[in-house]
Order: C-alpha cells, then structure tokens, then sequence
C-alpha cells in the first residue's frame, strides 16, 4: 500500500513538464528573445553609441571567447554537472600555452597542444567526477587550481608574450566582413547543437541529466558521458583561451578569471536547468546574448561596476530560482 | 480497572482512500495498555498505511481514533508524539556523527536559552540505557556502534520520551538470534511499565512468542483479532493470503526450450548468497519473498547494475561475466527495474526517446540519430503494446503508470534479449493494464524469450509464472513448479515456517 500512495503522489504531482509549466516553458523561450529585443531597443535609444558596427562588433568579439565556453558549459549543466570551476586554468593553460609554445613548435602546433592539454585537464575533472563521484564544484577547483600551477610553472614567467605576427593577425581578423572569432564561435555553437540535440551523444548527456538511474538502467555509459561534458568545456575553453592569446598577444595566469562566472550566467539565464537534464545551446547562446548587451548598455550608460556586478547577480539568482520554483511543481 | 482506562489505542472504522485506491477500508484496530499487540499481513495489505494513518502522517479518509479513550485528531506527527505515540522504523533514523546521548536526545535536549545541560543529558540518556539493560556508553559516537546496537538507541529514544503506545515496524530484520532475545526483554520491560507496543514483524515465530494479541490485515482490510494464545503459524498464513484464487491471469501456452539464463551459487558479498536458478527459452520463472529477502538485488546484480563476487551466470550455455548494463545488454540481458519512476523511466524526455534510449548506437550513422530510424521504433511498439496515448513525442511522465510501464517494457525489445528480468512490473498500475502487461509478458515467451519475474503478489506468481523460486533473508528455495506451489506454500517459505 505504500507503494500504492507512492504511486498516486506521483501521478498527482504536476510536473515540470505538464501543459501548465509548458506555457511557461514557451514563455521563458519567448521571453528571453523579447528581452534581447528590448535591450537592443533599449541600448539605441538612450546610447548613440549602441547601435554602431563598432560597438555591436566588440560585443560580437568578446561574446564569442565566452561563447565557446558557454557551448562546453551548456553540457555540464545538461549532464548534472552543476558547473566547471576549472575554467579560468584551462583558459590560461589555452591562453599561455598557445603563445608560449610558438617559438619551440610553432604557432598551429602550439595552439593545437594547448588545446589538448586543456582538453586533458578536462578528462582529470571527468574521471574525477564521472568515475570518483567527487562532487564537481570541489573537482573542477581543485584540478584547475593545480592545472593553472602547474601551466605556470612550465613557462616560467609571469606575463607571456605572442611572438608571430601572422597567427595574430589572423585571429584579430575578419572573413567577410566578420571577425574570424565570430565565426569560430559559430561554427562551434553549430557542432555543440548538432551533438547535443542531435546525435546519441546528447541524447545521452540528456537522459542521464535527466534520471542518472533510469539511463544508467538503460545501458547508457553514464560515468562516461558525465566525464565527456567536462572534456568538452576544457577543450572549448582550451580554444577560448588560445583565441583570447592570440587575440591580446599576451597572456597573464589570471587571463580566465571570470570567464566560468560569465558562462554559467549565460547557461542559467538561457533557461538551461542547473539540476541537469533540460537545455540546449541555442538557449544558452540567447542567454550570452541578453547577459553580454545588458553589460554593454549599462557600461555605456555609465553605470558603476558594483551595480553591474549587482544586476548580473540578480539576473543569475532569479534565474536559478526560477528554475527550483519549476522543479519543485515538478519532479523533485 | 475499567475498560475505557484499560484501552491505549481505538482506531474505528478507518479507510484511506488514495485516488483510484482504497489503501484501508473500516479497519477496526484496538490495543490495550500493558500488551503486546502483533500486526501481520502480506506486502500491501496496508500494515504501513495504518501505522501512518496512526502517527498522524495521513489523515484517514474516514473512522475515528481515540487514544487513552479521548478521541484524536492528528494532522502531522508531531501531534502523535504530543500524544505519547512514537514509531520505531525499521531503517535507522539517527545521526552517526553525534553521540549516543545526543541521538536519543535529539530535539528535547535538556537545557534552557540554548544553553546545553550536556551532564544532565548523559546521565538521563546512561539511566534510560541502564533500564533498558543495553550495556551502552552515552557518549559513544553513533556511527561506531553495531546496526543492532543502534537499533536499541532508537528504541531507547522512543522509551526516554516516555510514550504511551510504542510502535515497532519490523524491529528485528537486522537483529541476530541472541539480540533477539535482548530486544524481546526490553519489550516485556516496556510491556509491564504499561506501554502499549505494536509489533508488526513477518516472522511468525517472534509473533508468537512475544505478542499477547495478533491482528491480521489483509487487502487494506481488517481480518481477524485474536489472542496469541491458541493460534498457530499455520493458522496466521491462512488468514493472511486466505482469498479466492480467480484465474485472472490467463496462462499462454508456451513451448519451453532449453535453458537460456543459468545462475550457480551467486553472491554479491551482502545482500544474498548462494542463490541458483535457471530460466529456459518460453518459460517464465517467478521470483518471490518478502520485501527485503534479496530478489531485486538478485536481478540488479545479473543486470551489472551491482556486482556479483561468487558464483556463476550463463547465458545459452556460455559462462559471462557482467560488469555493466551495457555488458549485460550485449550478452542478451535486459531489465526492467522495480521503481519505474527512480529507474525506469527518464521523465523530461518523449516516449520515443526513452524507447529507444538503450540501442540508440544502433538508430546512429555518423553519430547522427537517424530520426527516421527512431519514429518508426517508437511507432512500432506504441501500435503493438496500444500505448495509450499512441503518441511517440509525448512526455512518458504525462502517461498514466501502466502505460509508462508499457513503453519501460517496450525499450527493451529492440535489444531483443535472450532473457527479460522484471521486478515487480505491475506495482502501482491499475487493472486493466495489468492485464495488457500479462499478456505482453505471454506474447514474449510465446515468441521464445526466457522471462524472470520479480513478484510479491502471490496471486499474480501463481497465475503467470511456470515454476518459481522463494527467497528469504537473501538465500534462495529449490524452483518449485505450479503443480506444487499453493499461497500458503510460498508465504512459508518466505517467512521460514518451512525450510527452503
């Protein structure tokens, strides 16, 4: 019988998913368009300097170095990963390693190491997480604390320096009209959405964010697929970091800090659950999008920096709080 | 002494209605200050919906209680305790970082403006102990002390807040023989300051020995009060499972083949031991005991689910070792788990997602989900098991439990097993689809699968499965077929009144 009362409880208990919370799913989808919308709106009238190529350009670049984090990201929060501390290191590992290495190796194998070493401080947080079942908040600060030492003590100095004109400028410049960053942003947002909606990868990263038993039941690899979504932010940010080497042609340890608070502020108001199992990338990139103009329009605007920290810790809470008001209807 | 003072506990005419369950129906219940007063009935029979309608965790539907003859109302379980009654459970429910002292303590701890009279509290916690006749420390750590040692602090919290009515739910189930014995000495203690105790407990035997009267429940309904004194183990089964056995479940005729799954002596080194069985091409075997005798574990083990440390599993013949569901998946096996919501399901996706979750490489080219290659699985299995509603990109968790089960079964058949592992696969659903999932499990074996079917409903073990296994306290019985299995046979062999 208590099964049977189990049983009803379950039925009973509107879920996250029920027609109701759809409406406001649907809501939350067209919300955030209309608040992109409404910045933009916003920004253009109360700023001459909004609505410009240059500016909307700058926004465009330094969107996409935390884009691509955000696309790697978007799967540890899918996964029920809550989130990548190690970011800022293999940022910096990116970063460092990508200029540092150009005079030994040159500048595409240095960029392509880099990347690959970001990628196998990654594969430390997913066995770390996936197979040790540590909880990943302390995993990913621990590992990327020991990564960005370990980086810096490689190359010695404090500051590194790029050293090939060629690689910068192409990094700094455009195709099309467009920055070359953009598009590198793109192209990996592409491949982050085809993997995550559309191959059995991310059907994977989904069922197992969305009931680790049941997907574990289901002959899916869960500890694997829990380890691959951080593989994938680490060499995301791997690539972050190289392009943000190449880009300012020069590299400091603390070059990444910051950028895991950006992004999972991005994922989260892009709707994507913290507890794992609902999200994609779009959402999330609708997410960097609003986040990233609202902090230029209110630098524009003059606003001070402890205001702007404030409104992105707001927009951050009430979309984590958000997200537990539509789990707490829902399954949990 | 009258017999209003003389009555701790009147439950009347109680039902607990659940939406499409009637979980209690006017169950009569009445306990005495001073005895013992033993609750026995099949898993289901509504024991737990009594004891929670009791301590105030649900409200009744209807009926009355009075307690120490002033009628009650109890909206949470606070107000049962301010009441003197308190439950002992049978999982542990203490903190292992604090003290023994602290634990029995914990929420009425001695002390004023949140200052602790810790002294005060030992030395209260060391005499309740010292009642009791459990050689304790107070201040010891809880987690070092033995399951059974920590049994006994939780009965000693409950006797320190000095109630009135003691409910104990399976209070032996970790206990060996001899501490037994020391539990059953308290009891007779707390039983002659007064306390009014019910003991509900599968094993027959202690029934006997240490209950004054036994209440019998079975279905949600109340089926007989009676004094120990002059009833038999026999007699207590008999009540328990006494129904009509209705061919409900129509048996398909299979033709049964050789032998597909064969376990020999498994163990995973704590929850069974020993356990052997095989299971052949059409046949389904039925995996019984009470809740708690090893038989999900059993089949989460085979699954690669938990890891088996002794004995053998093969499959057609071939020896395989499982060490992950996948594993399990490519030797043929396929499982279906007991808590369809925990395990089975994954809710925020479609039907077709969870359908075809488990062979989803195989729908895959080039790492792409061929989406064509999905629908039509899904398609296929919505039409063939009339999932109700036949929409594939539905949420499973919109659909009613039946049907989730429906589509839980479904996932499976595209890996077509050689052997399908159920446990409990019509738990909690309504009739009519038990009966569709019945059939399903008839379609399977008629089509050559080996089918191992986890259920605590006799009724159900008898009327599907071919022969069956009874497993208590994690060892396995001899498979027994239909011919020689009756209700009363398999619940004494599942409360050890007849020796595996």
């Amino acid at each position: 019988m208590t099964d049977a009362a189990m049983e009803i409880s379950g039925t009973n208990r509107n879920d996250r998913f029920t027609r109701g919370s759809r409406l406001v799913d649907m809501l939350s989808k067209a919300g955030l368009l209309l608040a992109i919308l409404a910045v933009v709106l916003y920004g253009s009238f109360s700023s001459p300097a909004f609505f410009t190529t240059g500016n909307l350009l700058n926004v465009l670049t330094s969107m996409s170095i935390v884009g691509i984090v955000v696309v790697g990201m978007t799967f540890v929060l899918v996964v029920g990963g809550l989130a990548d501390l190690s970011v800022p290191a293999t940022i910096a590992c990116g970063a460092i390693l990508s200029l540092g290495l150009q005079p030994m190796i040159g500048p595409v194998p240095a960029f392509v190491l880099a990347v690959a070493l970001a990628g196998l401080i990654g594969l430390l947080n997913g066995v770390l997480v996936g197979y040790a079942g540590i909880k990943p908040i302390i995993a990913t600060l621990g590992v990327g604390t020991i990564g960005l030492g370990i980086v810096q003590a490689a190359v010695g100095g404090v500051i590194v320096y790029g050293s090939n004109t060629a690689s910068a400028e192409f990094a700094k410049g455009r195709l099309f009209g467009i920055p070359v960053v953009v598009l590198i942003f793109l192209v990996i947002a592409l491949i982050g959405h085809f993997v995550l909606s559309r191959s059995f990868w991310g059907r994977w990263t989904l069922a197992t964010g969305g009931n680790y038993n049941a997907a574990e039941a289901s002959a899916v690899p869960v500890k694997a697929v829990k380890a691959g979504a951080f593989v994938i932010t680490a060499l995301a940010s791997g690539i972050s970091g190289g392009l943000l080497g190449l880009t300012l042609q020069s590299a400091r340890p603390l070059i990444g800090s910051g950028y895991e608070f950006s992004a999972i502020t991005a994922v989260v108001v892009g709707g994507v659950s913290i507890i794992g199992g609902f999200g994609s990338v779009p959402r999330a990139v609708a997410g960097l999008i609003f986040v990233q103009l609202l902090t230029n329009v209110m630098v524009l605007e003059g606003v001070r920096t402890p205001i702007q920290g404030f409104v992105l810790g707001i927009l951050i809470v009430g979309a984590v709080g958000m997200d537990a008001a539509l789990r707490k209807r829902g399954v949990a | 002494m009258t017999a209003v003072a003389d009555c701790a506990l009147d439950m009347r005419g109680i039902s607990k209605m659940f939406p499409g369950v009637k979980a209690l129906s006017n169950v009569n219940f009445a306990v005495k200050f001073g005895t013992v007063h033993a609750v026995v009935g099949e898993n289901g029979a509504g024991k737990s919906t009594l004891m929670k309608v009791l301590n105030g965790s649900y409200a009744p539907t209807s009926g009355t209680i009075e307690v120490g003859g002033a009628e009650v109302r109890m909206r949470k379980p606070a107000d049962a305790q301010a009441l003197g009654i308190r439950m002992v459970h049978q999982e542990i429910n203490l903190v292992p970082d604090l003290t023994v002292a602290e634990n029995v303590y914990l929420g009425r701890m001695p002390g004023r403006w949140s200052y602790l009279r810790k002294g005060e509290m030992i030395r209260k916690a060391a005499a309740v102990l010292d009642e009791l006749g459990a050689a304790i420390n107070p201040r010891e750590r809880l987690g070092n002390l033995s399951i059974s040692q920590q049994q006994l602090v939780e009965i000693a919290k409950a006797y320190a807040a000095q109630p009135r009515i003691i409910v104990l739910d399976e209070p032996t189930s970790s206990l060996s023989e001899h501490e037994t014995a020391a539990l059953f000495r308290i009891l007779r203690k707390m039983r002659d300051d007064g306390i009014a105790i019910i003991y509900i407990s599968h094993r027959l035997k202690e029934v006997l020995e240490i209950a004054d009267e036994v209440t019998v429940l079975r279905d949600g309904s109340m089926i007989e009060t009676r004094p120990v004194e002059g009833i038999t183990a026999g007699e207590m089964i008999r009540l328990m499972v006494g129904r009509e056995v209705s061919n409900v479940f129509p048996k398909s005729v299979a033709e049964i083949g050789a032998s597909v799954l064969r376990v020999e002596r498994i163990g995973d080194g704590a929850s069974f031991r020993d356990v052997s069985f095989d299971v052949r091409a059409g046949e389904i075997l039925g995996l019984t005991g009470l809740v708690g005798a090893g038989r999900s574990e059993v089949a989460r083990a085979i699954f690669g689910l938990s890891r088996i440390v002794e004995g053998t599993v093969s499959i057609n013949g071939r020896k395989v070792v499982i060490t992950s569901p996948s594993a399990a998946v490519r030797a043929g096996i396929a499982y279906v788990p007991e808590d369809r919501k925990g395990d089975g399901i994954v809710p925020g996706m479609s039907v077709r997602e969870n359908i075809s979750l488990p062979i989803l490489r195989r729908l895959t080219s080039f790492g792409r989900i061929r989406s064509s290659a999905d629908r039509s699985l899904s398609a296929t299995y919505v039409k063939q098991f009339s999932i109700s509603p036949p929409d594939g990109e539905r949420r499973i968790n919109l659909l009613s439990g039946g049907n989730q089960q429906k589509a839980v079964i479904a996932k499976w058949l595209a890996a077509k097993p050689a052997v399908l592992i159920l446990d409990e696969p019509t738990r909690g659903v309504d009739v009519g689809a038990k009966a569709e999932i019945h059939h399903i499990i008839g379609q399977l074996v008629a089509g050559g699968m080996a089918v191992v079917m986890i259920s605590s409903e006799l009724p159900e073990i008898l009327g599907v499965c071919d022969r069956v296994v009874v497993m208590r306290d994690g060892r396995a019985s001899q498979s027994l077929t239909r011919a020689e299995l009756s209700e009363e046979r398999i619940m004494a062999l599942a409360t050890g009144e007849e020796a595996a």
